[in-house]
C-alpha cells in the first residue's frame, strides 16, 4: 500500500483512520467493561470456591482453613448416588417449575387487570398486594401445618406431605411483588395496540393472550426465573409440609445434611450444592435470549 | 390447532392489517369466541367438578368452615366467569384465591395467637393439660417392684393377673388384688386363672378400644387407697402407682391428696393454689389485648430500642440502595452489544443467586474471620491485617450490608436487565441527538423511567430486609453485644430479631402470644411506611 | 420461530395445569379406600400403626429395631419419618397437641423440661430393665421421680490427643499446656469457641473444675433453678479464661470456630483439643492418630463436662400408647438394638452391657470415661435462657474486650433478672 499512490489511497487512509477511531472508542468504551466484569465475577464466585473445594475434598471442614483444594477427588459426587439426591432433585424441579409457571400465569393476569382496567379499589388493591407480602412469617410453621391438616381431611391431595399442596402454598405468594414488577412493564406496552385490536373486534381475553403476553416476554421470563430460583432454594415451608423423605425437595434434604453442625457432612452438601446450582444457571442461560434480545424493537414501541 | 395458529397470527398482526370487510371480521370473532369459549367452558367444568367433589367431601367430613369457604369460592368463580361484567376480577380471581387461602390464613392465625398466651407452659388445651398433669402425678410407689402381668377378663370386666413374690394374684378395678392359688404360672407369668379368661397380649395390642381400657385400668393393691394400685403401660409389666392429684371437673380444681392443697383453674390457664404455687402444665387461653400491653410496657428493652430501630432502617435502606445500584450498573454496562460473551458473563454474575442462601451466610462468616490465618478476606485483600469484621460494631454493620449486597445484587441485575428492555429507545436517542451525554441521559431519562417500574419492588425489598432475620441470625447473631444493657441484644440486631429475644422464641421459654403481638405491631409499622412510599411512587408515575 | 416457541410454552402451561387438576381429582378416591381389616385368626402380635420421628443419621438403626419388631408383630405398620434433628423439638411441641404428631420421637434429654410443662410427653415405665442402663442416663430422663423416655446413648466431650505429638494427657491444665508447648507445634492446645459467639458447652469441663456448675444440684444430682456459677469459684474461672485468653497467654481464642479448631488439630498444629466423638472422623480422615483422655482439672476439682443423653420420647396424645410402649420397652431396650443404634451413630451406648462390649475400642472407652466423670446437662426449662448470656460473657472475657470479673458479675446479675 505504501508504494502505490493510486487515487484510492485517500479513501484507504480515511478508512484506516475510521478503524483507528473505532478502536480507540472501543478501548475507551468497551475494554474496561471486561476488566469490571472480571472483578465482579471474582466477587461473585469467590465464596463459592470454598464450596467447590469442600466438594472435592473427602471429609474435612468447610471454612476451617484458608488453604483450598488440598485434595481433589470425586468421592463426594459419587457418594451422592447412595443418597436420595436425584429423587429430591426431581421433586425440586417439578415443584419449582410448576410454581414458576403458575406464578407467571397468575401474576401476568393480575398485572393485566391492574394495568388495563380502571376499577374502584385498583390502587388500594395494588398497595395491599405489596403490603401483605411484608408480614413477618414467624408463625408460618404452625399456621401452615394446621391449615393443611384440616384441608387434607377434606381434600387429601392438598394435605400434608403433598407436593401439590406445597405448590399451592407457594402460589399463595405468587401475587405481590411479581404482579408489581409485571405491572410496571405492562404499562410500558402502548395502549394504542389494545385499542386497535378492540376496534377490530378482539375481546379482552384475545388481546391478553395474543397481543400483550407476547410483548411482555422479557418480564415473563424474569418473573419465571425469579420464582423458579426462590422456590428451588426455599426450605422453611417445604420442610413443614413435605414430611416423607421421598417427597423432599433438594433444599430440605441438603439442609438436613448440615443442619446439625456436629454431624454436618460438608463434602456431600458441597457436592450437592454445586450440582444443584447447575439447573438454575442453565435456565438463566436459556431464558436470557427472551429477557434480553427478546423482541424486535418495533413491536414493543408500537 | 391450525385454526388457533392462524387466528393468533391474524390478531397479532405481524404486518399492518389490511382493510377488512365486515364479513371477515365477523368470521374471525366467531372463530375466536369458539376456541376461547370452549377452553373456558372446559376449564370451568373441571373446576366445578373438582369443587363439588371437595364440597361433598367437606360435607361428609363435617368440616363446616371449609365447606362454607369452598361454596363461596365456587359460586364466586362461576359468577365471575359466566357474567360479562367484572372483567378485572376474571384476571385477578385465581391469584386472589391462593392469596386468601394461604397468605391471609397465616396473618389471621398470627392475629388469633396474639390474643392468647400460647407458648411454653401454655401449649395444649385444658383437657390435655389435665390429662398430662394426672399422668405426670400418678407416681410409682417408692421401691415398688415391677412384676410380670397378664390381662384377664371376667365377662365385661377386665382384670390384671400378676406374679408377686412368686405368688399369683388377680384383681380388677372394683376388687383389690387377692391370691389366686390355683392359677397356672409359667416362667413367672400367669397363663391361666380359673374363673377368668386370659386375654392374649396380641389381642390387647390389636384392639384400640381394649388397649385404652387396659391403659385406664387401675387394680387397687388393698382396700386402702393410699396403698396405691397396679397399672401397666405395655400390658406385660405392672407396678404399683399412687395418684397424687385428683381432678374435680365441675369445680375445676386439682387436689393434692398428700398435702391437701387445692389448685384452682385460673383465667391465665393454670392451676394455682392459694399460696400462689402453680402446677407445671398450663393450657392455652384467650388473654385479650394483654400481649399488646406487654409489648408497650416491658422496659428491659426500651434502652436499646432507639438504636435498634435506627439500625433497622439504616440496614434495610442501605441494603436496598447498594444492591439496587450495583445490579443496575451491571445491567446497564452489559446491555452493550459490543461486549462479547455477554451471555456467559451474565450467567456468572448471577452465581450467588444459584447457591442456597443459608449456606452463603455461613461461608461469609468463615471468610470474615478476624484472624488472617482463617479469614481469607483479611488474608488476601487486607495483606494479612487483623480486621475484626464481625466483632467491631461499625465493621459488623458494614459486613452485613456487603454480604447482603452479594446475596441480592443478582436479583436487581435480573430485574433491571428485564426492565431495561421496556425503555423506549427513541427517547434516549432523541436525548443523545440533543447533545446529552451518557450520564445525563441516564440521570434524566433512563433512571426515572426505570424507577417507575421498579419502585414497588424497591419498597418490597426494603420491607423484606426490614424483617431479614435469617441473615442477621446466621452472620452475626446480632453481635457484637451491647455492653450497657442486660438485654441479650447487640449492635446488629434488628426489630424482628429483637422480637425473637423478647418473646423467648430463641431461648427455652417461648411466648408465641407475645411474639405474634410484636410481629403484628412491626407489620403495621412497615405496612404504613410502605403505603406512604407507595403513594410517592404514584406521583412519580403520574409525572412521567 | 420465537413465537411458536412461546405459544407452545403457553399450551404446555395449560396442559400442565389441567394435568395437575385432574390428578388432583383422581387421588382422593384412591386414598379413601380403606385397607381391608384383618379379622380372621387371633393375631399373635399387635395390629395397628406407629409413627416414629427420627433423624437421618439414626434412621438405619431405628429401622433395624423396627425390622426386629415386625418379625413378631407383622401387622403393625411402622412409619419412620425422617426429620432434621434441630426441628424435632419445636415440631413435636406444635404438633402433638393437634393429635397429629408422632407416637414416638427421638430426642435429647435436655428437651424434657419443656416437654413436661407443655404436657406432650408420656411417662415410660422400664420396670426392672431400668437397672440395665447407666444411672446417668436414666437420671437424665427422670423428672420428679418419673421416667419420661427411653435413654439409649450418651454423648460427652473429652480431651483428644494427637498421639504422634504427645504420649499422654496430664491431670492438670498447667501440665497440659507445658506438655503441649514441648510438642513445638503452632499451638499447645485448640478448642472450639464458636467464634465470637462463645461456646460455654465445650468449656464446661474446665469450668466445673473450679466448682462452678451452671445450676446448683440437689443431693440426688437433679438440678435446682438456682444459678451455681456465682461466688469465688465462678470468678476464679472467669479470671482463668481471661489469663488464657487472647490478651493473656493466648490458649483460648474467639477466632476458633468449630471448623477452625478441628482443622488446626487435624493439620497437626496442636497436640491437644477438647472435642466430641462426632469430630473423630474428621481427625482420622486427615490421617491423625488420636487418643481420648479425660479433661484435665484447671481449678483443682474434677472436670465434669456436660453429658447429653439421647433417647426416645412417647407422645402424650399417641393413639397407640400400648404398642409404642411395647415397642420401646420390649424391643428397643434390648442389647441388640442398642448395639445397632451405636453402629449407626457412634454415641456411647447407655445400656451398660453394650457399653462394656464396645469399650474395647480405646476411643470409645476414652469418651466413656469422660462421660462417667461428667454431669447431665440440666433439662430444666431455665437452661434455654442461660446459654445466650453465658456464651457472650465467656466470649468477651476470652477476646479481652471485657474485664473477667466485671463481665462475669454482670452475667450473673442479668441471669438473676431473667430467671427471676
Amino acid at each position: 500500500m505504501r508504494t502505490t499512490h493510486a487515487p484510492g489511497s485517500v479513501m484507504a487512509r480515511n478508512a484506516r483512520a475510521r478503524v483507528r477511531g473505532r478502536r480507540r472508542r472501543w478501548f475507551a468504551e468497551v475494554s474496561w467493561k471486561y476488566v469490571v466484569a472480571a472483578v465482579v465475577v471474582v466477587y461473585a464466585a469467590f465464596p463459592l470456591v470454598y464450596v467447590l473445594s469442600a466438594s472435592l475434598a473427602a471429609g474435612g471442614t468447610l471454612t476451617g482453613s484458608t488453604s483450598l483444594f488440598r485434595s481433589v477427588s470425586a468421592e463426594n459426587y459419587q457418594a451422592l448416588d447412595a443418597t436420595r439426591f436425584w429423587q429430591w432433585a426431581g421433586n425440586s424441579l417439578v415443584v419449582a417449575t410448576a410454581t414458576a409457571i403458575g406464578s407467571v400465569l397468575m401474576g401476568a393476569a393480575a398485572a393485566y387487570a391492574f394495568s388495563r382496567f380502571r376499577f374502584s379499589g385498583r390502587r388500594t388493591g395494588l398497595t395491599t398486594l405489596l403490603i401483605i407480602q411484608m408480614f413477618p412469617q414467624m408463625l408460618a410453621f404452625v399456621a401452615i401445618f394446621l391449615l393443611l391438616l384440616s384441608l387434607g381431611e377434606v381434600i387429601p391431595v392438598l394435605g400434608l406431605n403433598s407436593k401439590l399442596a406445597l405448590i399451592a402454598v407457594y402460589l399463595g405468594g405468587a401475587l405481590g411483588s411479581n404482579t408489581l414488577l409485571m405491572y410496571g412493564f405492562f404499562n410500558s406496552v402502548p395502549r394504542e395496540l389494545d385499542e386497535a385490536a378492540k376496534i377490530d373486534g378482539a375481546s379482552h381475553s384475545q388481546i391478553y393472550w395474543t397481543i400483550i403476553l407476547r410483548l411482555v416476554t422479557p418480564i415473563l421470563a424474569v418473573v419465571g426465573l425469579l420464582s423458579f430460583i426462590s422456590t428451588f432454594g426455599e426450605f422453611i415451608l417445604a420442610r413443614v409440609i413435605l414430611t416423607s423423605e421421598s417427597n423432599w425437595t433438594l433444599a430440605v434434604g441438603m439442609y438436613g445434611w448440615v443442619s446439625d453442625q456436629l454431624n454436618a457432612n460438608w463434602g456431600l452438601f458441597a457436592a450437592g450444592a454445586v450440582l444443584a446450582a447447575l439447573p438454575v444457571l442453565m435456565l438463566f442461560l436459556f431464558l436470557q435470549k427472551y429477557i434480553v434480545g427478546g423482541l424486535t424493537a418495533g413491536s414493543v414501541k408500537g | 390447532m391450525s385454526t388457533q395458529q392462524s387466528f393468533a397470527a391474524a390478531v397479532a398482526g405481524d404486518s399492518p392489517p389490511p382493510p377488512r370487510r365486515a364479513r371477515e371480521s365477523h368470521a374471525r370473532s366467531w372463530n375466536g369466541l369458539g376456541v376461547g369459549f370452549l377452553a373456558k367452558l372446559g376449564l370451568m367444568a373441571v373446576i366445578n367438578a373438582l369443587g363439588l367433589a371437595a364440597v361433598w367431601s367437606a360435607f361428609v367430613n363435617g368440616a363446616w368452615v371449609l365447606l362454607g369457604a369452598m361454596v363461596v369460592l365456587l359460586v364466586l368463580a362461576d359468577w365471575i366467569y359466566f357474567t360479562r361484567r367484572h372483567v378485572p376480577l376474571k384476571y385477578l380471581f385465581p391469584g386472589l384465591t391462593f392469596l386468601a387461602v394461604f397468605q391471609l390464613f397465616t396473618i389471621g392465625y398470627t392475629g388469633y395467637v396474639a390474643l392468647t398466651n400460647y407458648g411454653t407452659g401454655h401449649n395444649v388445651s385444658q383437657e390435655q393439660a389435665v390429662d398430662a398433669l394426672l399422668s405426670q402425678n400418678e407416681k410409682k410407689v417408692p421401691d415398688s417392684p415391677s412384676f410380670p402381668l397378664t390381662i384377664v377378663r371376667q365377662g365385661d370386666a377386665l382384670g390384671f393377673a400378676v406374679v408377686q413374690g412368686g405368688a399369683a394374684k388377680v384383681g380388677a378395678a372394683d376388687q383389690p388384688l387377692e391370691l389366686a392359688a390355683d392359677a397356672t404360672v409359667v416362667d413367672s407369668v400367669v397363663t391361666a386363672v380359673p374363673g377368668w379368661e386370659v386375654v392374649p397380649k396380641g389381642q390387647v395390642l390389636s384392639d384400640a378400644v381394649l388397649a385404652d381400657e387396659v391403659l385406664a385400668l387401675r387394680v387397687p393393691l388393698t382396700d386402702e387407697a393410699q396403698d396405691g394400685s397396679i397399672r401397666t403401660g405395655d400390658a406385660t409389666i405392672g407396678a404399683v402407682y399412687r395418684s397424687v392429684l385428683t381432678y374435680d371437673a365441675t369445680a375445676q380444681t386439682m387436689t393434692n391428696t398428700e398435702t391437701g392443697v387445692v389448685y384452682r383453674a385460673t383465667d391465665e390457664g393454670r392451676f394455682v393454689a392459694d399460696d400462689g404455687t402453680a402446677l407445671p402444665v398450663g393450657w392455652k387461653v384467650f388473654v385479650g389485648l394483654e400481649n399488646f400491653g406487654t409489648a408497650f410496657t416491658d422496659d428491659t428493652y426500651s434502652g436499646p430500642l432507639v438504636k435498634i430501630v435506627l439500625w433497622t432502617f439504616v440496614f434495610a435502606l442501605a441494603s436496598v440502595v447498594v444492591s439496587f445500584f450495583f445490579g443496575l450498573v451491571l445491567a446497564l454496562l452489559y446491555n452493550d452489544p459490543r461486549v462479547r460473551g455477554r451471555a456467559v458473563l451474565r450467567t456468572l454474575f448471577i452465581l450467588p443467586y444459584a447457591f442456597p442462601a443459608f449456606l452463603s451466610a455461613l461461608l461469609w462468616r468463615g471468610m470474615l474471620n478476624a484472624n488472617p490465618d482463617y479469614g481469607i478476606v483479611n488474608q488476601l485483600f487486607f495483606f494479612g491485617a487483623r480486621i475484626e469484621w464481625l466483632d467491631d460494631p461499625t465493621l459488623a454493620k458494614i459486613s452485613l450490608v456487603m454480604v447482603n449486597l452479594w446475596l441480592s445484587y443478582p436479583y436487581w441485575f435480573l430485574v433491571c436487565t428485564g426492565a431495561l428492555q421496556s425503555l423506549p429507545d427513541d427517547v434516549q436517542e432523541a436525548a443523545r441527538i440533543d447533545g446529552a451525554g451518557p450520564w445525563r441521559t441516564f440521570r434524566s431519562i433512563t433512571l426515572p423511567l426505570l424507577l417507575v417500574s421498579t419502585a414497588p419492588l424497591l419498597i418490597a425489598s426494603f420491607a423484606f430486609n426490614f424483617n431479614n432475620f435469617t441473615l442477621i441470625y446466621m452472620l452475626t447473631g446480632g453481635g457484637p453485644r451491647f455492653t450497657d444493657t442486660s438485654a441479650t441484644l447487640g449492635h446488629t440486631d434488628i426489630l424482628i430479631s429483637m422480637v425473637y429475644q423478647i418473646s423467648g422464641v430463641s431461648g427455652g421459654r417461648a411466648d408465641y402470644g407475645l411474639a405474634s403481638a410484636l410481629s403484628l405491631i412491626i407489620f403495621v409499622v412497615i405496612g404504613v411506611i410502605s403505603a406512604l412510599m407507595f403513594r410517592r411512587t404514584r406521583q412519580l408515575e403520574e409525572v412521567n | 420461530m420465537r413465537k411458536t416457541l412461546f405459544r407452545s410454552a403457553a399450551v404446555l402451561a395449560a396442559v400442565t395445569m389441567l394435568a395437575a387438576c385432574s390428578s388432583g381429582g383422581d387421588t382422593p378416591a384412591a386414598t379413601t379406600a380403606p385397607a381391608a381389616p384383618e379379622t380372621s385368626a387371633a393375631p399373635a402380635g399387635a395390629t395397628g400403626s406407629l409413627t416414629i420421628w427420627v433423624d437421618e443419621n439414626r434412621k438405619p438403626a431405628v429401622q433395624a429395631a423396627v425390622d426386629i419388631y415386625n418379625e413378631t408383630n407383622p401387622d403393625v405398620d411402622v412409619e419412620l419419618v425422617v426429620k432434621n434433628f434441630e426441628d424435632i423439638r419445636a415440631d413435636f411441641l406444635a404438633q402433638v397437641p393437634t393429635g397429629e404428631g408422632p407416637d414416638i420421637t427421638i430426642g435429647a434429654h435436655d428437651w424434657l423440661g419443656s416437654f413436661i410443662v407443655n404436657g406432650v410427653a408420656e411417662p415410660v415405665d422400664l420396670g426392672e430393665k431400668a437397672s440395665q442402663f447407666e444411672s446417668v442416663a436414666t437420671q437424665a430422663f427422670t423428672y420428679d421421680g418419673q421416667m419420661y423416655g427411653l435413654p439409649y446413648a450418651l454423648e460427652s466431650i473429652a480431651v483428644v490427643r494427637n498421639t504422634a505429638l504427645v504420649d499422654s494427657t496430664p491431670a492438670t491444665w498447667d501440665e497440659l499446656i507445658a506438655k503441649g508447648k514441648e510438642a513445638k507445634t503452632k499451638y499447645p492446645f485448640v478448642i472450639n469457641t464458636n467464634g465470637t459467639t462463645g461456646d460455654a458447652y465445650t468449656y464446661y469441663g474446665l469450668q466445673t473444675s473450679f466448682g462452678a456448675p451452671v445450676f446448683q444440684q440437689n443431693a440426688d444430682g437433679s438440678y435446682t433453678n438456682e444459678i451455681g456459677m456465682g461466688g469465688d469459684a465462678g470468678l476464679a474461672f472467669a479470671k482463668f479464661l481471661g489469663e488464657n485468653g487472647m490478651k493473656g497467654e493466648g490458649h483460648f481464642s474467639t477466632d476458633w470456630t468449630y471448623d477452625v479448631a478441628n482443622q488446626e488439630f487435624a493439620d497437626g498444629n496442636a497436640p491437644y483439643t477438647i472435642a466430641g466423638p462426632w469430630a473423630i472422623a474428621t481427625f482420622t480422615g486427615a490421617g491423625v492418630d488420636v487418643a481420648v483422655d479425660p479433661i484435665p482439672s484447671a481449678g483443682g476439682k474434677p472436670a465434669a463436662p456436660f453429658v447429653g443423653v439421647q433417647g426416645f420420647y412417647l407422645s402424650s396424645q399417641s393413639d397407640s400408647k400400648l404398642i409404642a410402649n411395647d415397642f420401646l420397652v420390649n424391643y428397643v431396650a434390648t442389647p441388640d438394638v442398642i448395639k445397632a443404634l451405636y453402629d449407626a451413630d457412634p454415641r456411647l451406648p447407655a445400656m451398660t452391657s453394650v457399653a462394656e462390649q464396645v469399650a474395647s475400642d480405646p476411643i470409645v472407652a476414652g469418651f466413656l470415661a469422660s462421660a462417667k466423670q461428667g454431669a447431665p446437662m440440666p433439662s430444666i426449662p431455665e437452661m434455654g435462657d442461660v446459654w445466650e448470656f453465658w456464651n457472650a460473657a465467656e466470649s468477651s472475657i476470652i477476646s479481652g474486650s471485657a474485664e473477667p470479673e466485671a463481665a462475669w458479675t454482670k452475667m450473673l446479675a442479668d441471669l438473676e433478672a431473667k430467671l427471676g
